[in-house]
């Protein structure tokens, strides 16, 4: 698409009135009919009539402009364009006499010929065509701007300063010829001669309108002097005046009895409305009866109003009498509509109806503000009541478990269970501890839902659901809502109660937090008078491990409840108490649950089942670094979200400093409690699980199958290894990484201090496992060597590696095949260490011997090259170094004895082949295939 | 924006007007010349007016063609057209007669607005392609061309026959008039001047 702005280069026609069909042609007039989006001809928008046709050609309608102009095309794609041509629009003035299809504002004409022919319709002919000469027709004539570029100062008006004769003879004349023009001189030479000769000349071509005027005038006189004459000289007014008083006087007449008729109707109905207004009186009493049985207040207070406005001030004793009787009634009414204000559990709109009502009685007293404080007092009530019953029922069920087990859950129940857990994982761990530590009755405990969390969501209900109708009353009793009448009412509202509402409900949430805090953290409440503190409950201790797992739960029904308080615009201090409420307890939570998971992490070593399983890059392990991963995983989502995630209006957990030190001890408790539960089930795993058998009577079939697969010590030791490398290797990194996701602080520090734990961890089990390996190996060492009496003095000459370093290298590669069996990553630090040892025995016992002959020597030396060779892989500068210096005490070979001895070497080789393969490459490289 | 459009244009401008009777194509020549287009419907032109850009020789110049009515009713105003014209295209169409006689009262009514024999002017026979139609012979419209002492050419609107040729022939004519008149303005300007005036008075 080109960039050229449009450019129009044709306008047909270029010039016409307004509304003229027009034709524009040019370039780049718009690719498409969206894309143009502007028009404008003589400087007046023609858009909405512009219908573009092809990128050179539009038609249009043009607007009232007037002159010469441009044509001015805007397209979306290039801009404003410009134009080569232009359009002049003019006006055509439709005369009086001619046809026109549409309506002419003819004010202007009209106003024009009327003044003209008023003043002097002479002159005003003569001016409008001074030269007599007849027109050419409209045609032709030259339009009023070309003229104006002519002649910029003058003008073609006759009858202005700067006429210029050229102007007008062009504008007028200018096809007449010479001789015509020279006639037209004449005439208007004729003309003004005329004029000069003033009004004798205008009367005398006007002599029969004169005389007309005349005769007219004469006739009016005659007529007059007649009728004068007629009258006998009275005058014609009087006549009319007698007329005019006949007719008044007999329309009065007529309409007499009508006006009686009517002001008869008025005295009637003034009495008939008189004995409404008494019947009313009279029957207000019954009325009010019903009305009031009915429920219709409105009615009845309407009533009563209009019967005090009425007879309040009577004299008259019947009235006196009735009108007691409704003010007894009223008082009567008054009262109960009190009593049913202070009943309670009311709605917030009926409360301000019945308070309405009562102003509008005009009880004594303050009707709101009673109702308001038998509200808080019903509040507090309903919430000590709330907690003296959960007390009650949890004692009871507490004495009496067998009960409350068999009640069925309620529905509610049984969802909020699985809505909060953490996982089913979590749960079976749970079972275990349960069937193992409690009883089968306290068991029962976890199939109900604990009194304490009932207990938080009913008080939590309570206050969400009346909580905010005490409130708003009270903003309803401030801001004069329940005050209608404007007059008296305002000292009405005491801004000194302010203070005291402000108490009260103040008071009504520290009831309720209190309440809350004796339930969960009596600990906050130590600092208060003990006597006051019994009122808010005590709860026993006893189960205090089974509600880790309900916490959340309670958290988040105290935190919706914080939430919809802190909607209802509540004084500072109030809102205060709910937020630290509900910050205390999300702290508690966290710990508890924390704590919990110590709990299970110690208790973790139980659900070893020793099954390992290999992994690729990391080597085998069992289920139980997975599942601490799970369970610090679980532990820290669960905790989002729950205790982190903030609400509007909340404070992170971990701005306080105490908080997150605490926090942090707590998850490197939690991570650092793993390395125990593994170095326990790796120098204790024997121990562990027969000791649980003495303890829980009730052992299931699968904790015996378990019981049997417990391996020796120096494979639980091996596989703990592993489980630990992983645990530094992977878990630890991910568990951080989740750490920071979740904001946590000081991931950083958490997790070296556990990665520090696990190392020496590490180090314990790995030189156990070292020690446990090498032993053996080393022990059996010198015995083989010197089996059969040899003595390296006497030696026959070699013909091969004896037999004791064969059982060694057989007892290396039963070490490399278990570790490889259980990780194939530890081969490498294991071997390495039982070969230094190895080694280093060897060589020892090498240096110990006195003397060799030339036979021993070799036979020494043999053995040494083929355990360096062997193990060659897994050398290290130890190792090497104790061979070495062994082959440097033995004596020097002799030449024709090297060869021997190669040839023994290879001998060696080829038949320990298969052997010596476990020794030839990193296992790791290898892959587990092999 | 416009006046800098306005002020890049080429200062010299050849004013070409459109003359002929109703319905011989001068308003289709002057399309065909301006936009490559061939309109095929019959609308009376009133006054149409087209300038854009062209290489005359290699010359920049802008022609400005004013496509004028060829009904009678418009005769009236035609005068004032032809005083603003350099050049003329003098139009007929070869399939009717009484076009090609009408030019001779068209070239009258040139002659006698702007006074000048010699004033750019061509005939030009349309509709060429319509040979089978054909009532105006080319020798008959030769003779008087050469009568007139200007060029005779037939174009075709509809083929685009010689459009081209007709436009930059006469913009030819216009601009070495332009040249012989800038020659003389110094000698002939005050006399052009005073005869100007007589004829206004």
């Amino acid at each position: 698409m080109s960039v050229e702005p449009p450019l129009v280069t044709g306008i047909s026609p270029k010039e016409g009135p307004p509304g003229t069909r027009v034709t524009i042609r040019g370039e780049n007039l718009g690719a498409e009919p969206k894309d143009l989006i502007g028009l404008k001809i003589c400087g007046v928008d023609c858009y909405l009539s512009a219908e573009w046709k092809s990128p050179n050609k539009i038609i249009a309608r043009t607007g009232p402009g007037k002159g010469k102009g441009d044509i001015v095309v805007t397209t979306k794609s290039a801009g404003t364009g410009t134009c080569t041509v232009g359009f002049r629009g003019y006006f055509v003035q439709t005369g009086p006499l001619q046809e026109s299809a549409i309506w002419i504002d003819e004010s202007q004409t009209l106003d024009r010929l009327g003044r003209g022919r008023a003043s002097s319709p002479v002159v005003s002919r003569d001016f409008e065509n001074p030269l007599g000469l007849s027109d050419e027709g409209n045609q032709g004539k030259y339009a009023e701007d070309i003229l104006l570029e002519i002649f910029p100062e003058g003008s073609g008006d006759t009858k202005l300063e700067n006429f210029d004769s050229a102007w007008f003879l062009l504008e007028n004349h200018h096809g007449a010829g010479f001789d015509d023009l020279k006639a037209g001189l004449q005439y208007l030479k004729r003309n003004s001669g005329r004029q000069k000769e003033g009004p004798l000349a205008f009367v005398k071509t006007n002599l029969s309108t004169f005389m007309d005027c005349q005769e007219t005038m004469r006739t009016m006189h005659e007529e007059l002097i007649r009728d004068i004459q007629a009258n006998d000289g009275s005058s014609i007014t009087y006549q009319l005046e007698n007329l005019l008083r006949d007719a008044n006087k007999t329309a009065d007449s007529l309409f007499q009895d009508v006006l009686g008729r009517k002001d008869r109707a008025d005295s009637t109905r003034n009495a008939l409305s008189v004995l409404q207004r008494f019947k009313f009186l009279f029957n207000l009493p019954c009325n009010m009866e019903k009305n009031i049985k009915k429920g219709d207040y409105d009615m009845v207070i309407n009533d009563y109003g209009r019967v005090r406005s009425l007879f309040k001030d009577t004299d008259i004793a019947v009235f006196k009498k009735v009108y007691e009787e409704v003010e007894r009634r009223v008082a009567d009414f008054r009262e109960m509509l009190h009593k049913k204000l202070l009943e309670l559990p009311s709605t917030l709109d009926e409360q301000k109806k019945l308070v309405r009502y009562l102003v509008e009685l005009e009880s004594a007293g303050d009707p709101a503000w009673e109702c308001l404080s038998n509200q808080q007092q019903w509040l507090l009530q309903l919430l000590t009541d709330c907690k003296t019953g959960h007390m009650d029922t949890g004692d009871k069920s507490f004495m009496l478990p067998q009960v409350e087990t068999e009640a069925p859950p309620t529905p509610s129940q049984r969802i909020a269970v699985p809505g909060f857990s953490l996982t089913s994982g979590f749960k079976t761990g749970k079972n275990h501890s349960f069937s193992s530590t409690q009883s089968p009755e306290q068991a029962g405990w976890k199939f109900k839902t604990p009194q304490r969390v009932l207990f938080v969501e009913e008080l939590t209900d309570i206050l969400t659901e009346s909580f905010p109708d005490f409130w708003k009353l009270g903003q309803a009793y401030f801001s004069g809502n329940l005050i209608l009448r404007e007059t008296e009412r305002i000292q009405k509202i005491d801004t000194s109660k302010h203070v005291e509402f402000k108490k009260m409900a103040s008071d009504v949430i520290q009831l309720f937090s209190n309440l809350m805090r004796a339930a969960f953290l009596p600990e906050s409440l130590e600092n208060i008078d003990p006597a006051l503190r019994k009122t808010f409950g005590e709860w026993s201790e006893s189960k205090h491990d089974t509600r880790g797992a309900w916490l959340p739960h309670c958290v988040r029904y105290i935190r919706s409840c914080v939430g919809a308080l802190s909607n209802l615009d509540l004084p500072e201090e109030c809102l205060n108490i709910c937020q630290e409420l509900a910050f205390d307890m999300r702290t508690h939570c966290m710990v508890t649950l924390l704590k919990q998971a110590i709990q299970d992490m110690k208790n973790l070593h139980q659900r070893e089942s020793w099954n390992v399983d290999t992994d690729d890059v990391c080597g085998g392990i069992t289920q139980l670094p997975l599942l601490f991963e799970n369970i610090v995983n679980e532990t820290i989502q669960h905790l989002h979200e729950v205790v982190m995630k903030l609400k509007p209006g909340e404070t992170n957990l971990f701005d306080q400093r105490d908080v997150q030190i605490e926090a942090t001890a707590l998850c490197t408790q939690l991570v650092k409690e793993f390395s125990n539960c593994i170095e326990k089930l790796a120098f204790k795993g024997d121990t562990l699980k027969p000791k649980k058998q003495t303890q829980s009577s009730s052992v299931s079939a699968e904790e015996e199958t378990q019981e049997e697969k417990v391996p020796a010590y120096d494979k639980r030791l091996l596989i703990m290894l592993s489980n630990c490398n992983h645990t530094i290797q992977r878990a630890i990194p991910r568990i951080t990484e989740n750490m920071d996701k979740h904001q946590y602080p000081e991931t950083e520090k958490i997790a070296q201090e556990a990665i520090s734990a696990f190392q020496e961890v590490d180090e314990k089990l790995f030189e156990a496992y070292v020690e446990e390996k090498s032993n053996p190996i080393i022990g059996a060492l010198e015995q083989n060597m010197y089996a059969g009496r040899f003595n390296w003095d006497e030696c026959l000459k070699p013909v091969g590696v004896r037999s004791y370093l064969k059982e060694a290298l057989m007892g290396l590669i039963r070490v490399h095949a278990e570790v490889f069996a259980i990780s194939p990553v530890l081969v490498t630090r294991i071997l390495t260490r039982v070969i230094v040892a190895v080694s280093e025995e060897v060589a020892r016992l090498i240096l110990c011997v006195e003397t060799f002959n030339l036979n021993g020597a070799l036979q020494a030396r043999l053995e040494l090259i083929t355990l360096q060779d062997a193990v060659a892989l897994y050398a290290t500068d130890e190792s090497s170094e104790a061979v070495q210096e062994a082959l440097d005490y033995l004596p020097e070979l002799k030449s024709e004895d090297k060869r021997f001895l190669e040839d023994l070497i290879n001998n060696f080789k080829t038949r320990m082949k298969f052997q010596l393969m476990c020794f030839k490459s990193d296992p790791v490289l290898r892959g587990p295939a092999a | 924006m416009a006046a800098k459009g306005k002020a890049q244009q080429p200062a010299v401008i050849h004013k070409v007007i459109m003359v002929g009777s109703g319905g011989v194509g001068k308003s289709a020549l002057t399309l065909q010349f301006m936009y490559d287009e061939f309109v095929e419907d019959y609308e009376p032109t009133k006054a149409d007016s087209y300038r854009k850009k062209v290489v005359l020789d290699g010359e920049d110049v802008q022609i400005d063609i004013l496509d004028t009515a060829g009904q009678e009713d418009y005769a009236a105003i035609r005068d004032n057209y032809f005083r603003s014209g350099e050049g003329f295209l003098c139009v007929f169409s070869i399939t009717e007669q009484e076009s090609f006689q009408a030019t001779a009262e068209f070239r009258e009514q040139i002659l006698r607005v702007k006074s000048d024999e010699n004033i750019p002017f061509l005939l030009v026979g349309n509709k060429a392609d319509l040979e089978d139609k054909r009532q105006v012979s080319i020798e008959e419209a030769t003779q008087r061309a050469q009568q007139w002492n200007v060029q005779y050419v037939e174009t075709s609107a509809k083929t685009r026959a010689n459009v081209d040729k007709v436009f930059f022939d006469l913009m030819r004519a216009i601009r070495s008039r332009k040249m012989e008149n800038a020659k003389q303005s110094n000698g002939k300007k005050n006399k052009k001047d005073k005869k100007k005036k007589c004829i206004i008075l």
